[in-house]
């Protein structure tokens, strides 16, 4: 995009004397335009993903600003988002007065003030100008002659692909059928064992087999395909020689690229995920540049020289102008007795005061009253720390924003304490569930496991599961090779007909007990046996990721857990470590709806290692030596919280002391009520019929299991801010399960590392889950993935819309969306409070640039709570 | 049992009932009417399939009712197509929650279900023409029922205009008929009497005609264009659509059946199916979207199934095109659970296995001939001996032979046992219930029959040969038409869906 690399061509220019690119300068100049773009997942793993990753030097404001312009990219709020919130209470106009008047200070400008203030009182109303003004013949006259506005400085410009310059005979912009090429070769190289016959030749790489193929490929003319006979075997001399052809100047590169990865910002994302997973691929997103521009040259060949003067951005001074008429209420007369020089500085501040910037106005005093609104609830709430009664039991809940309202129920019902922290529990693993080859990494994505953890059971045991599991696994492998034989394949509806309609059948009108039966059945049949974990290192060999622990990894990632939770005093006698995860069906984001700081999976087997690591009589003598004396009675036990009705499920319940065990069954005894309290407070949010519900209960049940269910909950959504501090801090807050807690306790952290890991782990994650819920809501199209009736999963990868798209890369419509007239979530950028001494906020912006980045160019807010209980926003 | 009398009682109930469902699909319309009416609608919607249901049971006559031909094929395709309608409709329910264009939705789809079932009860073809048309029309405004989606819209034009193409084909056949026959009435008309007054040359231009007017809703090659743009449609739309739509060919060649026999326009329609096969086939081999995988393989089965009606084998296609609506249907309702990791099995012990392969395939073969010299006059029973004794032979291995250990054979043999028991069951039921109502036709000659076999198998050896020449380049150009074949053309595809940028600058304080 432009913004970013204007920034950096300034030094490219300086540097880059030589005529002749080398190839490492491409791949430099490759590297640094993947920027623009962040890596995407495949779906099945559904991770947050900030999609400004590359982009936070750059302030919140230029990229909105970039993407506006060359993309057509809106990333403020619409106007009709945003006088919906403000009709529902959640924006304090006195703040946008209060950013007006800083906005007219820090500007300057020759208009009366007063004159000027009016102006924009009118235009902060977003109403749109009357058509019948825009095009009055009034206006028409009196722009008649303005030869251009002076608008110098304003101006930022970057380049588009030539092929959005131009239109082919039927109208057609050619980059649309640019997209139309690469989504194609995109999805048959990348395709995910879908295909039963896959492209030929993909060993060899996407630029080779993509080189090979094109010179048959029938969608492209004759003339098309002979222009590519003589194409170059490599990538790198392929791009270079389409940048060459489309003469595209040396120092513009850069920029060029990025326009071109911006285009279809998914698949290159995910061209750019799979260049970091094996060295292979490591080329990939220069492979995939050189087809895209390959194919761009022959498309546009036809049309060449193409005068690629930098599209003229059109200021449109009618509208300017009618602005002033409407919203500065300055009459014709008036305006014609102005100067020249007057008329020009008039536009120009409407020009400058546009839409953008008084929606953007907006953004920050919704993000003001709702920093005002907490700041009220937990500043009243404060009284002194009373002398804790020592609780039953405490639970580590990860900090998602889901837990808050599990864990401000769970409190009411008894003397239970709870804890915040990351739901990977600081353990960097791949897990391994039994029999399973496969290895998920359950940790942040920004993260690479250091372990791997499997699950053993007895060995007669392990290979009677195996084939029973084979057994099952073989009637859809069985179903697909029929599918893909031609004779079967015909016969294939009658043999399956039968079964698959009874499903359907119980599945629409008994969804519950249907889904439920099915689940049921199968899990009779497996019987999965009981497991151990394999937390003892073995040896493996070096390139592999390490099975196990050792002694003292075992320990220190038990300290490290039990620092972070700021747990290291005070046991209870029943220690609940809890991990989360969600249940749904048909639903291609199920993911999403998982633990984000597991890479997108339940956390459930996270949470039994950590547990089980507690428990260890080595690990306990160890830390006892080192002041963390954990009580003989105190038990660690492992369980899940399912969010989807709000359950919990035991997952590792090892031997009991007494005391344990009377926790143990009290928390039994108050979990029906609990889960019920909370469903209660869940459900009435998530669009239904009656807003008044007998067994909210038995409904969220029927949300997780029935198939036709687009919204089984509301996921992160409406997340807000990230609380850093005790939980005494919110303790009796109605939070409304839009924010992430994560325990901290300055007192214990002198030397501010457990801050600065809390900020740069956690608060990155909760960053990308945030940005992820702002850009699908504000640019559903573009950094969301639309409705999820007109979906398609492709490639086993991602989902597209309708016939072919990008592959999409954000959270679907329905997951922000109320219905398609209102949303859901508040796209507010992440407000993250810290209780700690103003001293400790200072050294954690200057030890981490990264984080003053994020806070100085408006990616994050940050706000901090002192000692004696003042609020401070940074 | 009932009587006669009933039936035309069981006539009148049933339309009442679905002139009632759509009157309850128009009161929604109301934007005063809450959205909770929807269940309300959905128990109406759920009446007339019960009725036809009934009626399925109870129907023992080929009756004429006033313009009305009740058979239990008329009464069991209305029953199917509301049935699958109300299905659908009940997903969407939920599915749909939110959608601007919810209680349209409803309504259009009630109305498009509830006059292809008056379609196929017509006896009357100017009725049966006049619904049906309608059933078309439904399906376009469904298709385009996203109408500020410039790719929907393109979609809907494209089967608009295929859809108009064939629906005239079929009105100019129908009236043709009558100017020979001078009876509008089908029964009538297809006398042997009827029929005998049609010339050679008459009775093939109305039989390419209805050849025409039936092979675009089945999306044949090569007018497989509309079904392919259409993956745009919402789920649900998608699911009615291969489910309950693209087979009335399949019904309709079974009521011209007695016209449409063994002649020209049969080889015409053998032909062309057969390549549908191979192209439907291929397109869901190469495509790698689950919607387009889908479609691929609509096409093949719809070949098939015309396959069959022009072997004279018609309760084999009725049949074939009831399961695969229910199969097409389920699998689109469940696109959402296309993103699955599979666990790639070990590889298997392949000379272990080399001997239960054997077996599978000899079994496969023994059941193959059984099965053929049960009938061995017809032509369609070689075809489906055929593809029985392949399936065995596939599935046996798959589910017997890779099986792993004892657990992992037995499982896999009593899993085949019991599909095959389940699949016998329900072939004995349709032939019971059908085989007075559909009309025993003249066998088709030996040779035809040995022309389609020899298609399917190069179809077969294709699949083969490519295992061995990945690399060559007639597998390139193979694989890239059949890539071509499958995929939309620009103009209905969009790089991201821009119409939701319209939705929030209008939505948001309604």
């Amino acid at each position: 995009m432009g913004v970013a690399s204007a920034v950096r061509k300034e030094d490219f220019k300086k540097n880059n004397r030589a005529i002749n690119l080398q190839e490492s300068d491409l791949n430099v100049l490759v590297a640094s335009a993947s920027q623009v773009i962040a890596p995407l997942w495949p779906i099945a793993s559904f991770a947050a993903r900030n999609p400004w990753l590359g982009l936070e030097k750059l302030s919140f404001d230029q990229v909105a600003a970039g993407l506006k312009q060359n993309h057509d990219v809106d990333i403020y709020p619409s106007a009709s988002m945003i006088l919906s919130a403000k009709k529902k209470g959640e924006i304090d106009e006195a703040f946008v007065n209060v950013g007006l008047q800083r906005w007219l200070d820090s500007h300057s400008y020759t208009i009366p003030r007063d004159v000027a203030e009016r102006f924009c009182h009118a235009a902060l109303k977003l109403e749109a100008l009357p058509s019948e003004l825009l095009s009055s013949r009034e206006v028409e006259k009196l722009v008649e002659g303005f030869d251009g506005l002076n608008t110098e400085g304003v101006e930022a410009f970057s380049m588009q692909p030539i092929s959005a310059q131009i239109e082919n005979h039927d109208h057609e912009k050619l980059v649309n059928l640019l997209n139309h090429h690469i989504i194609k070769w995109c999805k048959l190289y990348l395709d995910d064992s879908q295909a039963g016959w896959s492209m030929p030749n993909r060993e060899d790489g996407f630029y080779h087999a993509w080189q090979r193929l094109v010179r048959f490929d029938p969608a492209l003319t004759k003339a098309q395909r002979e222009s590519l006979k003589d194409w170059p075997q490599e990538a790198e001399e392929a791009l270079k020689r389409a940048l060459s052809r489309l003469e595209i100047s040396e120092s513009d590169i850069q920029s060029y690229l990025e326009g071109h990865l911006l285009s279809l910002p998914g698949w290159a994302g995910m061209m750019l995920y799979r260049s970091r997973q094996s060295s292979d691929e490591q080329a990939l997103l220069t492979d995939y540049l050189a087809v895209r521009l390959s194919l761009e040259w022959v498309l546009v060949k036809p049309y060449m020289p193409v005068n690629h003067q930098p599209a003229e951005k059109n200021v449109s001074i009618p509208s300017l102008l009618a602005a002033w008429l409407q919203w500065g209420e300055l009459t014709i007369e008036e305006w014609s007795q102005l100067s020249a020089a007057e008329q020009n500085e008039y536009l120009l501040f409407a020009y400058t005061f546009d839409e953008k910037l008084c929606r953007k106005l907006w953004l920050e005093a919704w993000e003001q009253t709702y920093t005002d609104k907490l700041s009220q609830k937990i500043l009243s709430k404060q009284q002194e720390i009373h002398n804790k009664k020592p609780s039953l039991a405490q639970f580590a809940f990860c900090i998602d924003v889901r837990s808050e309202p599990f864990r401000r129920q769970l409190e009411k019902h008894g003397p239970i304490e709870t804890i915040g922290i990351a739901g990977f529990f600081g353990l960097p693993i791949a897990t391994s569930e039994l029999g399973s080859n496969h290895s998920h990494a359950s940790l942040p994505v920004i993260l690479k496991p250091q372990h791997k953890i499997k699950e053993s059971a007895d060995e007669n045991e392990l290979q009677s599961y195996q084939e029973r599991k084979q057994a099952v696994n073989s009637l859809s492998y069985t179903f697909k090779t029929m599918k893909q034989n031609v004779l079967p394949s015909l016969l294939l509806p009658e043999l399956s007909g039968p079964w698959l309609s009874l499903q359907m059948v119980a599945r629409s009108f008994v969804p519950k007990s249907a889904n439920r039966l099915i689940r049921n059945v199968r899990e009779t049949w497996l019987r999965k046996p009981n497991t151990k974990l394999l937390l003892n290192h073995t040896h493996s060999s070096k390139a592999e990721t390490p099975v196990g622990f050792t002694g003292t990894e075992k320990v220190n990632y038990a300290r490290q857990a039990l620092k972070m939770m700021g747990l290291i005093e005070n046991f209870s006698p029943l220690v609940v470590i809890c991990g989360h995860g969600s249940h749904s069906i048909n639903n291609p984001y199920a993911s999403a709806l998982d633990c984000g700081a597991c890479g997108g999976a339940a956390g459930g087997f996270n949470a039994r290692v950590l547990a089980a690591l507690c428990n260890l009589p080595e690990v306990r003598k160890e830390l006892a030596a080192e002041g963390i004396d954990i009580p003989k009675e105190t038990v660690f036990a492992a369980a899940e919280h399912n969010t989807t009705v709000d359950e919990l499920e035991w997952l590792y319940v090892p031997e009991l002391s007494e005391a344990a065990q009377e926790a143990f069954d009290y928390i039994e005894a108050i979990m029906p009520k609990v889960s019920q309290k909370a469903n209660e407070e869940r459900i009435a949010q998530l669009p239904n019929f009656q807003s008044q519900l007998k067994n909210p209960q038995a409904e969220a049940h029927r949300f997780a299991e029935d198939w036709s269910e687009v919204r089984p909950e509301w996921g992160l959504a409406r997340n807000a801010a990230f609380i850093i501090g005790p939980r005494e801090l919110t303790q009796d807050c109605d939070l409304e399960g839009r924010a992430f807690l994560h325990n901290y306790d300055w007192k214990q952290d002198k030397s501010g590392d457990l801050l600065a890991n809390i900020v740069a782990g956690p608060g990155t994650v909760t960053q990308w889950i945030n940005l992820q819920y702002y850009a699908s809501t504000v640019a559903p199209h573009y950094y969301g993935s639309g409705n999820k009736a007109t979906q398609t999963v492709t490639s086993g990868l991602g989902v597209m819309q309708g016939n072919a798209s990008d592959l999409l890369t954000g959270l679907p419509w329905q997951s922000v969306m109320q219905s398609d007239h209102e949303a859901y979530h508040s796209p507010l950028r992440l407000l993250i409070v810290i209780q700690a001494p103003s001293k400790f906020i200072e050294r954690l912006l200057k030890n981490d640039s990264a984080f003053r980045d994020k806070v100085e160019n408006g990616w994050v807010r940050l706000a901090s709570i002192n000692p004696q209980g003042r609020w401070k926003n940074w | 049992m009932l009587g006669s009398l009933s039936t035309s009682l069981l006539l009148s109930v049933f339309l009442i009932m679905l002139v009632l469902s759509g009157i309850s699909g128009l009161v929604f319309l109301h934007p005063r009417v809450p959205l909770r009416f929807v269940r309300i609608h959905i128990w109406i919607v759920a009446i007339p399939p019960l009725v036809a249901l009934l009626a399925v049971a109870n129907t023992r006559l080929n009756e004429v009712v006033g313009p009305w031909y009740l058979d239990t094929l008329a009464w069991l395709m209305a029953f199917f197509v509301l049935f699958i309608g109300l299905i659908i409709q009940r997903f969407s329910v939920r599915y749909l929650m939110g959608d601007r264009s919810y209680r349209k939705y409803f309504t259009l789809f009630t109305f498009t279900t509830s006059v292809a079932s008056i379609a196929w009860l017509s006896g009357d073809l100017r009725f049966m023409v006049i619904f049906w048309g309608a059933t078309l029309l439904g399906l376009v405004l469904l298709i385009n029922l996203n109408s500020g989606w410039k790719v929907a819209n393109e979609a809907a034009k494209v089967s608009g205009r295929l859809f108009t193409l064939s629906w005239v084909s079929l009105v100019v056949a129908v009236i043709w008929l009558f100017q020979v026959t001078g009876y509008w009435q089908l029964s009538l008309a297809l006398t042997s009497e009827g029929l005998s007054q049609l010339g050679v040359w008459e009775k093939a231009g109305i039989n390419l005609l209805i050849v025409l007017a039936v092979m675009i809703p089945a999306a044949q090659w090569p007018f497989q264009r509309w079904l392919i743009e259409s993956v745009v449609a919402p789920t649900p739309v998608s699911a009615i659509m291969h489910a309950g739509l693209v087979n009335a060919g399949g019904i309709m060649l079974t009521r011209f059946s007695p016209l449409f026999n063994g002649e020209i326009a049969s080889i015409v329609l053998l032909i062309l199916a057969s390549i549908s096969v191979l192209i439907g086939s291929g397109i869901s081999l190469v495509q790698v979207d689950y919607k387009r995988q889908l479609v691929g393989s609509t096409m093949g089965q719809m070949g098939f199934m015309l396959i069959q009606c022009a072997l004279g084998a018609y309760i084999a296609a009725i049949i074939h095109l009831i399961l695969h609506g229910l199969f097409k249907a389920t699998l689109f309702l469940q696109a959402g659970s296309a993103v699955r990791r599979f666990e790639v099995s070990k590889s298997v012990n392949e000379r272990s296995s080399y001997l239960w392969i054997i077996a599978g395939r000899a079994l496969g073969l023994i059941v193959g001939v059984a099965f053929w010299l049960i009938a061995p006059g017809e032509g369609y029973q070689l075809i489906s001996a055929l593809i029985l004794g392949w399936s065995l032979s596939v599935s046996w291995t798959q589910l017997v032979a890779f099986g792993e250990g004892r657990i992992g054979r037995i499982a896999g043999v009593s899993f085949l046992g019991g599909v095959a028991a389940i699949y016998f069951i329900i072939h004995q039921l349709f032939y019971e219930w059908l085989y007075t109502t559909v009309y025993q036709s003249v066998q088709p000659p030996m040779s035809v029959v040995i022309i389609v076999i020899c298609l399917l198998l190069f179809g077969s050896a294709i699949g083969a040969w490519v295992a061995r020449n990945r690399s060559s380049v007639s597998f390139a150009v193979l694989y890239l038409w059949l890539v071509r074949l499958g995929e939309a053309k620009p103009k209905s595809v969009e790089s991201h869906p821009n119409y939701l940028k319209h939705y929030l600058s209008q939505g948001g304080n309604q």
